[in-house]
């Protein structure tokens, strides 16, 4: 339990920290209830004409973008704003500290800090979500299934991040990749189906932005099917045990600048 | 002057040039129109072939010119200001002989040079993609569109600009850009086709500059407009243009006298 008693230590930290700057935090929720609606709008102009879409109506194309806000700001909170420090360690050989430490290296650079001012954008996708599976219905068995599917999603979205910040220790310069990753997660806030043929393929299983949103969404919907379940299960799992190696892989190219 | 103009441009120019990586990896950052229009062709083949009188390859050739709209009037300059005035580095700028405005102008205008081959791929991509799609029906449209995307870029540069000067005030003018940024993707026509907007949020939209940055240049080169049409949209264009070079003098007078020069 030395980890859970870590984490708390770090937000405690990054909490008195971040009381500092309280402006901020309006102007990021002004920004963040703008975003929203303006995903609203777009949903609302596509179902304008009342029909369904690819078998999505629309407070179920809702869920899809309540599990979208949530991991967006998930990202927002827990994984960028340590993630993006592996660059700067790299480049400045202030990643000798990390790796000195006595505690596993990866796990440090991954729970290291959190930004609370995205905490907000958390709740307003749980929010959006209950809201949608109101009008929609759905039932305790799914909403345990759904979760479950949400805690794999996290293992996705944790494992490419972390395997897209680790290239740091060969090209250094790699904020924009992350910044490339956002603009393809965009994608998410659709549930899957409404995309074309071999777009649906790329977004499934080249960047399997399916299993972060749609996935967990249909799951809270009764959609399911059980084969999606062992799919997610093995596509977390199995990226998680990949950036566990290629972060070790990584570290072997560390040559500590500066030192 | 154009002495000036040219030694800015080459200087920019050469340096933008070593910024194609990140160029590149920005426009594809900036891909939400792209997505929007898988979004809808999957709609209009999932129904028939068209939905709201619009085909997949009318829904291409409309996303592919609102993205290319969109690319060539990127405007960072309110980011690139609030650093400058926060780390103190602005109170350089302003010692040399020419407006900083310039500076930057020149910035952007190059950085077009280097980004537009990119987009032109880009967009040649996607019209093989979509079967049927035709971007441009007459060449006149593309030399109306010409005018038409510069003074979309003149405006969106001027109003990036006006963020910017805020930070005289304010210290830090970035979060006010991304607020603009996010209603611009809400209101440009980014979405959708204006068609498809509900009908009050329409008629509110011809009265606000963001339309004229992307729909309508956009409708522009896809030759939805007829020659009246598309005269409003350059004259309506030109009055932002004005409105907005107004502010802008209005900030830079009564802004200098705020500068509080960090660091110096």
């Amino acid at each position: 339990m030395k980890f859970t008693r870590l984490i708390s230590i770090f937000m405690g930290a990054s909490l008195s920290l971040q009381l500092e700057y309280r402006a901020n935090f309006v102007v990021n929720l002004v920004e963040t209830a703008l975003r929203l609606l303006g995903s609203i709008l777009a949903l609302s102009i596509l179902f304008g004409d009342g029909k369904a879409i690819a078998g999505w109506s629309f407070p179920e194309a809702m869920v899809v973008l309540g599990v979208f806000t949530f991991f967006d700001g998930l990202m927002g909170m827990l994984l960028f704003p340590n993630l993006s420090k592996i660059a700067e360690g790299v480049r400045t050989g202030t990643m000798d500290f990390v790796l000195l430490k006595p505690i596993d290296a990866q796990f440090l650079v991954s729970f290291r800090n959190i930004d609370v001012l995205k905490l907000p954008d958390v709740l307003l996708g749980v929010g959006i979500i209950i809201w949608a599976l109101n009008q929609t219905g759905t039932s305790f068995f799914q909403i345990i299934l759904g979760i479950g599917l949400l805690l794999l999603a996290y293992g996705i979205v944790y494992s490419i991040i972390f395997m897209l910040s680790t290239t740091a220790f060969w090209f250094v310069r790699v904020e924009n990749v992350t910044e490339l990753f956002w603009g393809v997660y965009r994608a998410g806030q659709f549930p899957i189906q409404v995309f074309p043929g071999w777009v649906r393929t790329v977004f499934t299983f080249v960047i399997p932005i399916a299993f972060i949103t749609t996935v967990p969404a249909q799951a809270f919907t009764g959609q399911l099917e059980n084969s999606s379940i062992v799919w997610a299960l093995g596509l977390s799992v199995g990226l998680i045990a990949l950036s566990r190696w290629f972060w070790r892989f990584a570290l072997r190219s560390y040559t500590s600048a500066s030192s | 002057m154009i002495r000036k103009a040219k030694a800015l441009f080459t200087a920019w120019l050469s340096h933008m040039t070593i910024y194609r990586a990140e160029i590149i990896i920005w426009m594809l950052a900036g891909m939400l129109p792209l997505i929007m229009m898988t979004v809808w062709i999957g709609k209009a083949q999932a129904e028939g072939g068209s939905t709201g009188g619009f085909s997949s390859s009318q829904f291409a050739a409309y996303f592919l010119a609102a993205w290319m709209s969109g690319q060539m009037t990127v405007a960072w300059v309110a980011w690139d200001m609030s650093f400058a005035v926060r780390q103190g580095t602005f109170s350089v700028k302003l010692l040399r002989p020419i407006n900083p405005f310039w500076e930057y102008f020149m910035q952007h205008v190059t950085e077009r040079f280097v980004r537009y081959p990119f987009v032109f791929l880009v967009v040649v991509v996607g019209v093989l993609l979509v079967p049927g799609t035709v971007l441009v029906k007459q060449l006149e449209h593309v030399v109306v569109y010409f005018f038409a995307i510069i003074l979309a870029f003149i405006i969106r540069f001027l109003i990036a600009y006006c963020i910017g000067l805020a930070c005289f005030w304010l210290e830090n003018a970035t979060a006010l850009d991304e607020l603009y940024f996010v209603l611009s993707i809400m209101l440009a026509g980014t979405f959708a086709p204006l068609e498809f907007y509900p009908a009050w949020l329409r008629g509110l939209l011809e009265y606000l500059p963001f339309p004229y940055i992307i729909y309508y240049p956009a409708q522009i080169l896809t030759g939805q407009l007829d020659w009246t049409q598309m005269a409003r949209v350059l004259a309506v264009q030109l009055l932002w243009v004005g409105v907005f070079f107004v502010v802008y003098q209005i900030m830079w007078r009564l802004g200098r006298k705020q500068y509080g020069a960090v660091g110096a």
